[in-house]
């Protein structure tokens, strides 16, 4: 019993992880409209920026990789959805971040030379406590905290703030938002930018858990797709429920059964486009 | 006859687009003619010109189109763009290497159990993939291929890992000698690829694929014909599944290998890269194969050593932007002749 609960805090961590990165795929999907394939390189960025910068593990340089990550992601994510707002159609999209994240990674995987690195956790951080009579990494259990207070504020933010009420207009109308005197266009940049900060970052916390290796940023984009889509294409509470099912799979399943975990992906990835069409006829066909 | 003209893109007008589409396929222009001519004769005659090296990668250049075939069907033909070919080409490959290893050696039997297994799982997956449009499937074909490619790293018994599987050399004839020469498998490679070309380009002349490329034009206006959407596109999704499962089993024979990579995402990604980088036609899916091998393989290791991906990756962009580059002219010599004709 105490075993399982282990593994599902395991699953929570990656859950939550996974839901910051969803959120900006999600995020710029629906509401930029650009469909970013290169949000997997993004966060293999992250983790790489916390390699070079906090391998040892020491608070500065893992503040730094922070720092400089979120200022990057916001930067990257930006430029591509300035540029992308060029190609009109979601094929052209894919097409270019497919190249900009091969590029990326691999300059990246150059960098990190190609095989699995691990990543200490920040000085303090990397023993472990006792949960339910086992010992537990203490480095997790902050990360559980920290994106628990990420997806809360992402949350509060775009579900209850005016910024969050424009954000979902865009969305919905961008037509109608230029018409009441907001560039459209100029939130679609903001949020390209948000996402891409997120994701960074992310992977900077991620990465002690999970650091650089080869495939990371393939596994993380394609879970976070699946997220994105079960979970609906502009619904960020569904992304949520999404992440965090993805996240006790890919931990709980993968112990118990490890052939499984694909066959259960699949399975939620169903689950989301089934539920969601029948509430919705219209959501599903998105072009 | 002025009026129609101006209403180029009235709503009225749009279902007319399959027809002026299908009147190109219908009546191949000289030019198109010619260059299919030469490279077919090209692609005869390679095995005696080039070295080994360059025959196995002419070979998987032969696979990989086969693949840019299926993805070009779904993306250019049926308005459904893919990125999960790569799935149906792992799981013929893997089928064909279960044959071989257990029943017969026999390419053309491994090729047809390859093409059958992977309409089988594109039947299967395509009950709910081909409900859907754009983006939404996209992204579904992508899950799929990701998800395929880790059933295939975790099913160690049946695919051997990561590792990937060893393979024995195919016969073609019962009772003859195994097919070991580069040059006799590419050519074994090329005959498959030319029978499962043409018969892709009958269906997709056919009444059927007409249907398609009306669905794929305007799908409500199709629907409103009496032409069951959805269960075109099944067939169409089920029958790109067969060619993309040929192709692994065409990847079996010849290279006598296949691991989880062959068929993952990268390579669903060039698929898809090749049915649109030279032109939007069967036989510009093949040739976008042939550069894409060419760019990473030949010049790739010439130009910037150990970064062949970030040449792709450039190759990527550059079909992206030149795209919306080029669209303009294309558009406009595409309504040249509608503006003179009356």
């Amino acid at each position: 019993m105490a075993g399982q609960v282990i593994i599902a805090l395991d699953g929570l961590a990656f859950g939550l992880l996974l839901y910051c990165v969803a959120a900006g795929l999600s995020l710029s999907l629906g509401v930029a409209g650009v469909f970013q394939l290169g949000h997997g390189a993004f966060y293999l960025a992250g983790t790489c920026l916390a390699w070079w910068l906090a391998e040892e593990g020491s608070w500065r340089g893992f503040s730094a990789a922070l720092v400089v990550g979120a200022a990057a992601g916001a930067v990257a994510g930006g430029g591509l959805g300035d540029v992308l707002r060029h190609l009109r159609e979601h094929l052209d999209q894919a097409l270019a971040t497919i190249g900009f994240g091969l590029i990326l990674v691999d300059i990246l995987t150059a960098s990190y030379g190609a095989q699995p690195r691990a990543v200490e956790p920040p000085p303090g951080l990397g023993g472990s406590i006792g949960v339910l009579g086992r010992s537990y990494p203490t480095y997790r259990l902050i990360v559980i905290a920290v994106a628990a207070v990420l997806a809360t504020v992402l949350y509060l933010v775009i579900e209850r703030s005016r910024p969050g009420i424009l954000v979902r207009a865009v969305a919905a109308d961008p037509d109608y938002v230029a018409a009441l005197g907001v560039q459209p266009r100029r939130v679609q940049v903001v949020v390209m930018a948000a996402g891409g900060a997120l994701t960074v970052s992310a992977g900077v916390l991620g990465a002690p858990i999970l650091g650089p290796s080869p495939g990371l940023d393939s596994t993380m984009l394609t879970l976070s797709l699946i997220v994105v889509v079960a979970g609906g294409l502009d619904s960020i509470r569904g992304a949520l429920f999404a992440a965090l099912a993805v996240g006790q799979i890919q931990t709980t399943a993968a112990v118990a059964w490890p052939s499984a975990a694909p066959f259960l992906l699949f399975a939620v990835l169903i689950a989301g486009l089934t539920w969601r069409t029948r509430r919705h006829a219209n959501t599903v066909r998105v072009t | 006859m002025a009026h129609a003209t101006t209403r180029e893109h009235g709503a009225g007008h749009v279902s007319m687009d399959p027809i002026a589409q299908s009147s190109a396929v219908h009546r191949p222009r000289a030019a198109h003619r010619l260059v299919v001519a030469a490279a077919l004769l090209a692609a005869v005659v390679a095995p005696g010109v080039l070295d080994a090296y360059t025959i196995s990668l002419a070979t998987y250049a032969l696979v990989l189109g086969l693949l840019a075939s299926s993805a070009y069907v779904l993306t250019n033909v049926a308005g459904l763009p893919t990125l999960g070919q790569g799935a149906y080409l792992a799981i013929g490959g893997y089928t064909a290497a279960a044959i071989s290893h257990t029943i017969t050696t026999n390419g053309p039997a491994q090729l047809i159990a390859g093409a059958a297994a992977g309409a089988a799982a594109a039947a299967a997956i395509g009950v709910l993939a081909a409900r859907t449009r754009g983006t939404t499937f996209l992204i579904i074909t992508l899950a799929v291929g990701a998800l395929t490619q880790t059933l295939a790293s975790r099913a160690v018994p049946l695919t051997g890992g990561d590792a990937g599987l060893a393979v024995d050399p195919i016969t073609v004839l019962p009772g003859a000698s195994l097919v070991t020469v580069k040059g006799y498998l590419y050519l074994y490679a090329l005959v498959c690829t030319v029978i499962i070309g043409g018969a892709l380009t009958l269906m997709l002349r056919s009444r059927f694929g007409l249907a398609v490329r009306g669905i794929a034009a305007n799908e409500p206006r199709a629907r409103a014909d009496g032409y069951p959407a959805d269960t075109y596109l099944w067939v169409t999704y089920t029958v790109a599944g067969a060619v993309a499962g040929a192709a692994g089993a065409i990847l079996v024979a010849t290279r006598h290998t296949i691991a989880p990579v062959d068929g993952g995402f990268v390579v669903s990604g060039l698929a898809l890269l090749a049915a649109l980088l030279v032109t939007r036609t069967l036989v510009g899916a093949l040739l976008g194969a042939t550069v894409i091998v060419a760019v990473r393989d030949l010049i790739a290791p010439n130009v910037l050593a150990g970064h062949a991906s970030a040449l792709l990756g450039g190759l990527f962009l550059a079909a992206a932007f030149a795209r919306i580059l080029i669209r303009p002219l294309i558009h406009r010599s595409e309504h040249a002749p509608a503006r003179r004709s009356p």
